[in-house]
């Protein structure tokens, strides 16, 4: 019994965690009025590396050139010319050729293959500000001069934006979207509003090319797998604000497999193991219905254990559904009946940082050190024979 | 090259996207040239009747909405995405056993053909309307279930019809195309999103539904690819 009122204690401060959270987004909800005030909206580069086919690219990639902003440029940057993302970019450059352009140089600096693709593309940037923004992002018309406008009125290095996901139609992405639209923009505002540590999200970077070269440009951060969390801890150890935008990009995810979710969200689990070391133990704590569910296995089907397990699962998923619709993530109400699977889903998923340093990003595998500093994946060692055995297994079986 | 998909199915028989949404998942992707090919069933037998029951085909009925459709659909395509979309159907006849089974896809198809016409039939009607005809997965497949071979067993007496053999369905590929020498194209036979990446087909030729026709019928320029994310 003592155990339950452990658990139970536990289940209770995660759920006053997840209230903390959703007090923490209703802050940044809305953008502030900027009536009456007058901005400079310096030239930007925006910088957009590409990698295989994303849902809905054409749009996500067709979102930047219609932008209002008086001037800009769009940089596809690709390492493979066969990629199917550079069909689509050319497709993208060639209707508004005025705006966007489309550069495929392969670049083995660091063992990042993003900013393996970042390198070409800031070097062929003309404006003294560069937005490096991901292939998954989707924004409207008036992104930019938010940004910018967020960036002069904060006197920041770096502006960042919240992400919700939307647009799911497969398990696998309503999983990713309501994760996305509760745990992770949750954590970030908490981690922005009570313990003013910024927390940079890869999505949408703006900053300037000085404050960039500052802190040792792309190569300072070439190697690691969070370059995002690098960027924005190397500007504010220099002085610099990093400051989260009130305005929110979308995150495309619609036809997502489960088995990319569970990719995605073991690596994230990964990087954040190794940067944030002990403190990851507060992400299973901030997990409500898994902690409210492990009662269950030690005392079997008690009334008191199910109570516990109903109560925590009803509130988190009242809690998602309320942040759903305060952000306008679109998703289905209907959908938030899986908020305690995907939450337990994600419980499960906590243990594998634990066990395997191994990541798979983007069709590489590399080990992951501390502070997500990236190794390559050893081919002669037990570690590589391990994983021919698995995907022997896998292909027997496909 | 173009990149190209022939052989794709929406709601309107038995796909499980929109046709809307399917333009849009092959547009988003950045193909040059699809067609739309939703299945047109024989009414003769148990499995026709069943498909007709559940709306699993395009009918005389609704014949030219399907086709309206497609055409506003290929407007919408070629502003947004500069993507071609052909109107077809795949006429299948579908009977219990495989060796009397055959589907064939009828591309720029402009009148309604019923599928419980005979082959000879269906053959000169298509020609007669200066669409293509592709015989479909024509030999046996990894999943048994959709096997239609009643074509490939009768090849001596209805290849003089067929413009294309596909060579590759979906995940499958049929070397027995290559070794007859029989002109090939490549599909993906569309039904869900994940169908996205399979076998697809690159031409070299001008983006106009003339050129693509000439191109795999006379089957010069013609490449297969396996699309995969």
């Amino acid at each position: 019994m003592a155990l339950f009122w452990i658990f139970a204690g536990l289940t209770a401060l995660g759920l006053a965690g997840c209230f903390l959270q959703i007090f923490a987004v209703r802050s940044y909800l809305g953008r502030p009025s900027r009536k009456g005030l007058s901005y400079v909206f310096p030239p930007v580069s925006i910088l957009k590396p590409l990698k295989g086919l994303d849902d809905n690219l054409f749009d996500n990639l067709e979102s930047f050139c219609n932008l209002d902003y008086p001037e800009y440029e769009i940089i596809f940057s690709l390492q493979d010319r066969n990629d199917h993302a550079c069909k689509v970019a050319r497709k993208i450059a060639g209707k508004y050729p005025d705006r966007a352009r489309v550069i495929v140089e392969k670049c083995n600096e660091g063992l990042n293959p993003k900013v393996n693709n970042l390198i070409p593309a800031y070097r062929a940037s003309k404006y003294g500000h560069v937005l490096i923004s991901d292939s998954n992002v989707l924004v409207d018309r008036d992104y930019l001069k938010e940004i910018t406008a967020r960036m002069q009125e904060s006197g920041a290095g770096l502006v960042t934006n919240l992400v919700k996901g939307v647009g799911g139609r497969s398990i696998g992405s309503i999983f990713e979207n309501l994760h996305l639209n509760s745990f992770v923009m949750g954590s970030v505002c908490f981690l922005e509003k009570f313990m003013k540590m910024p927390c940079v999200v890869g999505k949408s970077m703006l900053m300037s090319k000085e404050d960039l070269e500052d802190i040792g440009g792309f190569r300072a951060v070439k190697d690691v797998l969070a370059e995002d969390y690098l960027i924005g801890k190397l500007m504010h150890d220099a002085g610099k604000k990093v400051v989260l935008s009130h305005y929110m990009v979308q995150n495309m995810n619609q036809y997502w497999g489960i088995k990319k979710f569970l990719n995605r969200h073991a690596r994230w689990g990964k990087l954040r193991w190794r940067i944030g070391g002990v403190r990851y133990i507060s992400e299973l704590i901030g997990n409500p219905v898994f902690i409210s569910l492990i009662p269950l296995l030690f005392s079997g089907a008690s009334a008191y254990a199910l109570v516990l397990a109903s109560v925590a699962s009803l509130a988190k998923t009242l809690g998602d559904w309320y942040l759903g619709k305060k952000t306008g993530s679109g998703i289905n109400a209907l959908c938030y009946a899986l908020v305690p699977f995907k939450d337990l889903v994600i419980g499960i998923l906590w243990f594998v940082p634990v066990l395997s340093k191994s990541v798979v990003w983007r069709g590489n595998r590399y080990l992951i050190g501390k502070d997500s500093f990236l190794q390559p994946y050893p081919e002669r060692t037990i570690w590589a024979f391990r994983y021919r055995v698995i995907s022997a297994i896998k292909t027997r079986f496909a | 090259m173009l990149l190209c998909d022939f052989h794709i199915h929406t709601k309107y028989s038995d796909g499980s996207v929109e046709l809307r949404r399917t333009i849009d998942l092959y547009g988003q992707a950045g193909f040059d040239v699809i067609a739309i090919t939703d299945h047109v069933v024989n009414g003769d037998s148990l499995i026709g009747k069943l498909a007709h029951r559940f709306r699993l085909s395009v009918t005389e009925e609704n014949f030219n909405g399907y086709i309206d459709a497609v055409r506003e659909e290929a407007e919408r395509a070629r502003k947004k995405y500069d993507m071609l979309v052909i109107c077809g159907v795949e006429i299948s006849k579908n009977y219990l056993t495989t060796d009397k089974s055959a589907h064939i896809l009828v591309l720029d198809i402009k009148e309604f053909i019923p599928a419980c016409w005979g082959y000879e039939k269906i053959f000169l009607e298509a020609r007669r309307q200066k669409a293509i005809t592709v015989a479909c997965h024509p030999h046996y497949m990894s999943d048994n279930s959709r096997d239609t071979l009643y074509l490939w067993n009768n090849r001596e007496k209805y290849d003089k019809h067929i413009d294309a053999w596909e060579i590759a369905n979906r995940d499958d590929v049929f070397n027995v195309i290559s070794l007859k020498k029989y002109n090939y194209i490549a599909n993906g036979d569309f039904h869900r999103p994940r169908h996205l990446y399979s076998w697809k087909t690159l031409l070299n030729c001008d983006k106009r539904v003339e050129s693509v026709k000439e191109c795999i019928k006379h089957n010069k320029g013609v490449a297969i690819t396996l699309f995969r994310n």
